[in-house]
């Protein structure tokens, strides 16, 4: 055993001061880190400022417009103060205080004309921070505003707006193409967008039913439609952004024509369609009066898809680690110096320990950094990083995951060890590894299947498969699966991880001398079931 | 458990360091190593020679216990396994590896420690060796920036660290520059000087013939001489070689000669091999051409080689393994 321990502890050592293992501490906080960080810092620095013309030659298109940009620019206003709220009012009373102010702030759902014409007139942005003002912590900054991503610039000198789409496009193209460019505040810029509305869109606009509006022309010489000028494509199909806003703004106004025209009173319509039934998701598996689903169950629910991913990223950058060792000592014939000091058995023992023991590491490292990084970020327990940690905390999932982590591994590692002790280079691993990747596969292709069913068959099946064992019960961790399930599955893959392990004792012993050629694994099977000399 | 790495080998009772008997191994239905026996005692070196896949190695792993004998038993310093008394015994392997990314120092040390060594000690020792042998700078860099022939030395450090009563060394010269073989030499000599045993193979003739006490020569697994090198030497015949332009016809009458044949000489000329009958005196040829008159540009009396040996005991067999 005192050998056993020496090679483990030779493998440690090695192993914590290899490039992949800190690539492998430091990856999962790093991508923690940034998925929660890189969108806001995008959004906050790397958008440029979108400069675009709007050119309407119906004349009455444009005040609708530039009304709906600036209520989209009122909502960030709002969410910015809200945010600004949350991160820097004092904790306790002073904090209930402000959260009180907030949501005094305007809710935007649906049309939300009135909503910040409601914000503006209660005194706006300034009217807010005088309130929050005493509950802020000492040294908050100011409040910044959001930047206008989206600032309308007049048409470039020399273009005549009036003109005919065809010439007018050929006018902008240049622009729009970035080989020319625009002045803005005497600084050259370049154009985003550009917006069209023709000067007889009235009698363009389509109607159910009215099959004379119904036959379109075809091509862009006619001025009969809209046009959004862009070389981004992306805003334009993703149903967000300028050409949403404009597009909505102008629907908007056309039906707020429309419903004038045909006798109707628009404010009677809005408020129909804001009539609604009350509906609730309840969970009857909650307690008593708290059954309402809210957030937090929805995180509840897609968790342990997080540490299954972190599993499966764990088990293979450390079975990885473990291949390559093995065909180091194999390759360089370091193997008949081990040899002649430990049995094959003791050698693979501490391998097998002291690979576990960087893996624990490791898996411990980013244990600490979800919860630092958790704990830092959250500005309480309302927002998804509080509410994740409440979870956290709450539930099984951590020791659950070192359960299975360990007893993953030791399995994979079976597998490793006896593809190791067969192969005399990476290269000759390659073909087995890929036939084990390719197992290890689905896991992560059912990972967000499980969530949605977690008791159902393909879940309960794919639990009951000792290879898949531990990262389906682990998919199902928060869906309290059955008892039968979580120890039976747990019993059948200590067994297989028992029996795995022994198998790959046998092919060690005979493996990890061996030259030449990598057997089939059908020999390899045969060296694992036969009786030893 | 407590070991103390340099045990007085004079404590050990046992007089034989070896004993193989009837020792047989089989791969499949390839019969690696056939019916070997010999004993090796304490404090001689002996060489273990012959041809490539004569089992050399095969043996050597069976001596160790990294594979098991198909039958016959061992018995390595009193103990019938050798993992019972690894810590007393060295092994440099034929085909030499180091972890590549790990210090050197750090190799000899691990290796050490495995033999018995508590780290604290292993590590002393390693730098100890490093130093000794001037591979002090390089203690501290990883092994991958050692030269092929400085990484052998240092495998051969790390396999002696433990200073083991009975050291395996499986063609430790190869790779190695003159100076270098020469030190590997003092250290085996240095090694039988303390009561050291030592078993190495080789190709090298040379070395086997400038250091053993003892040479063991197998063929097909199977042994083919066993016995000291004057010994070996008296395998094949004694030669005189001369130079003369008169004829020889006269000395093909001696009882003597066994055989008279006319070789090339390396610098274009011709000269004349004699192949002298057992226990034959030289000089009563040298004296037989002062009778006769014959005139000797040239007369060389020289033994065997042990490369002669070799080439005679197992010339034919290596060379029909080679083409099988």
């Amino acid at each position: 055993m005192k050998y056993a321990f020496l090679v483990a502890w030779r493998e440690y050592v090695e192993s914590t001061k290899a490039k992949g293992f800190w690539i492998g501490i430091f990856m999962m906080p790093l991508m923690l880190f940034l998925t929660i960080q890189v969108p806001i810092l995008l959004e906050e620095k790397a958008t440029p400022i979108r400069y675009f013309v709007l050119v309407d030659q119906s004349g009455t298109l444009a005040p609708a417009v530039d009304a709906a940009l600036e209520r989209t620019y009122q909502k960030q206003v709002v969410e910015a103060l809200k945010h600004y709220a949350a991160k820097y009012s004092k904790p306790g009373r002073d904090w209930v205080a402000a959260q009180r102010a907030t949501s005094a702030l305007p809710q935007f759902d649906g049309d939300s004309a009135q909503s910040v014409d409601a914000f503006k007139s209660r005194g706006g942005k300034e009217s807010f921070l005088e309130q929050l003002r005493p509950c802020l912590k000492p040294g908050a900054p100011a409040f910044k505003e959001p930047r206008r991503v989206f600032q309308a610039v007049p048409l470039p000198s020399g273009i005549n707006p009036d003109a005919d789409f065809a010439l007018l496009v050929n006018d902008l193209k240049p622009y729009l193409r970035a080989d020319k460019q625009l002045l803005v505040n005497g600084q050259p810029a370049d154009l985003y967008v550009a917006i069209l509305i023709p000067k007889d869109i009235e009698s363009r606009i389509v109607r159910p039913k009215s099959q004379a509006s119904a036959i379109k022309p075809q091509g862009l010489t006619t001025n009969y439609q809209i046009q959004y000028w862009s070389t981004d494509v992306t805003p334009a199909k993703a149903g967000y952004g300028l050409a949403h806003d404009v597009e909505q703004a102008v629907n908007a106004e056309v039906r707020r024509r429309e419903y004038l025209a045909r006798g109707l009173d628009s404010v009677v319509i809005h408020d129909v369609d804001r009539t609604y039934a009350p509906f609730a998701s309840l969970n009857p598996k909650k307690e008593a009066g708290q059954e309402a689903v809210n957030e937090t169950d929805v995180i509840r629910q897609w968790a342990p898809s997080g540490f299954v991913y972190l599993l499966w990223l764990a088990i293979f950058v450390i079975i990885q680690m473990l291949l390559n060792n093995t065909i180091e000592e194999k390759s360089n014939r370091i193997i008949e110096v081990l040899l002649s000091s430990v049995t094959p058995g003791e050698l693979m023992m501490g391998k097998l320990f002291g690979i576990a023991a960087v893996g624990l590491t490791m898996v411990g490292a980013w244990m600490l950094a979800l919860f630092g990084i958790l704990s830092w970020k959250t500005g309480g327990a309302s927002d998804f990083a509080g509410q994740l940690l409440v979870i956290l905390k709450a539930s099984n999932l951590v020791p659950l995951f070192s359960i299975y982590f360990l007893l993953g591994y030791l399995m994979y590692a079976a597998f490793i060890l006896s593809i190791g002790s067969v192969c005399n280079s990476i290269k000759e691993a390659q073909s087995y590894m890929g036939v084990l990747t390719m197992v290890m596969m689905v896991p992560m292709l059912t990972m967000t299947f499980i969530p949605k069913d977690p008791n159902g068959p393909v879940a309960r099946l794919l639990s009951w498969i000792p290879l898949y064992t531990p990262f389906t019960m682990m998919n199902r961790a928060n869906a309290d699966p059955p008892m039968f399930d979580l120890i039976g599955t747990f019993v059948l893959l200590v067994a297989t991880t028992v029996l795995a392990l022994w198998m790959c004792g046998k092919i060690f012993r005979i493996g990890i001398l061996r030259t030449g050629q990598p057997p089939k694994i059908v020999e390899m099977m045969r060296w694992a079931v036969k009786k030893s000399q | 458990m407590t070991i103390s790495n340099i045990q007085d080998p004079t404590l050990d009772t046992v007089a034989d360091v070896l004993r193989l008997r009837n020792v047989t191994k089989y791969y499949g239905e390839f019969k690696a190593v056939d019916d070997l026996s010999f004993t090796l005692p304490r404090g001689s070196i002996c060489g273990f020679l012959g041809p490539n896949g004569a089992g050399k190695t095969t043996t050597i792993r069976m001596i160790l216990e990294i594979i098991k004998p198909t039958s016959g038993a061992i018995t390595v310093l009193g103990r019938p396994s050798a993992l019972e008394v690894r810590q007393r015994i060295g092994y440099l392997p034929e085909e030499k590896g180091l972890y590549k990314k790990m210090k050197t120092w750090a190799v000899i040390a691990y290796f050490a420690t495995l033999k018995g060594l508590t780290k604290k000690a292993a590590k002393l020792r390693a730098y100890e060796l490093l130093e000794r042998y001037g591979l002090k700078d390089f203690a501290n860099k990883p092994t991958d920036a050692l030269s092929k022939g400085m990484g052998q030395k240092v495998q051969m450090l790390a396999s002696l660290a433990h200073d083991p009563e009975f050291v395996i060394l499986d063609e430790p010269f190869s790779g190695l520059d003159p100076v270098n073989q020469q030190v590997m030499e003092e250290i085996i000599r240095d090694m039988a000087s303390r009561n050291r045993t030592v078993l190495f193979s080789t190709h090298v003739m040379q070395h086997a013939e400038r250091l053993c006490d003892r040479i063991l020569l197998i063929a097909k697994g199977k042994m083919i001489f066993d016995g000291t090198i004057p010994k070996a030497k008296e395998v094949i015949p004694r030669r005189v070689r001369l130079e003369t332009e008169d004829d020889v016809a006269p000395l093909r009458e001696l009882p003597e000669v066994k055989s008279l044949s006319l070789q090339p000489s390396s610098n274009g000329s011709t000269h004349w091999e004699l192949e002298l009958a057992e226990h034959a005196d030289p000089q009563a040829i040298l004296q037989t051409c002062f009778a006769r008159g014959i005139r000797l540009r040239s007369f060389n009396q020289s033994d065997p080689t042990l490369h002669e040996v070799f080439m005679r005991l197992v010339g034919p067999e290596a060379k029909e393994a080679s083409f099988r």
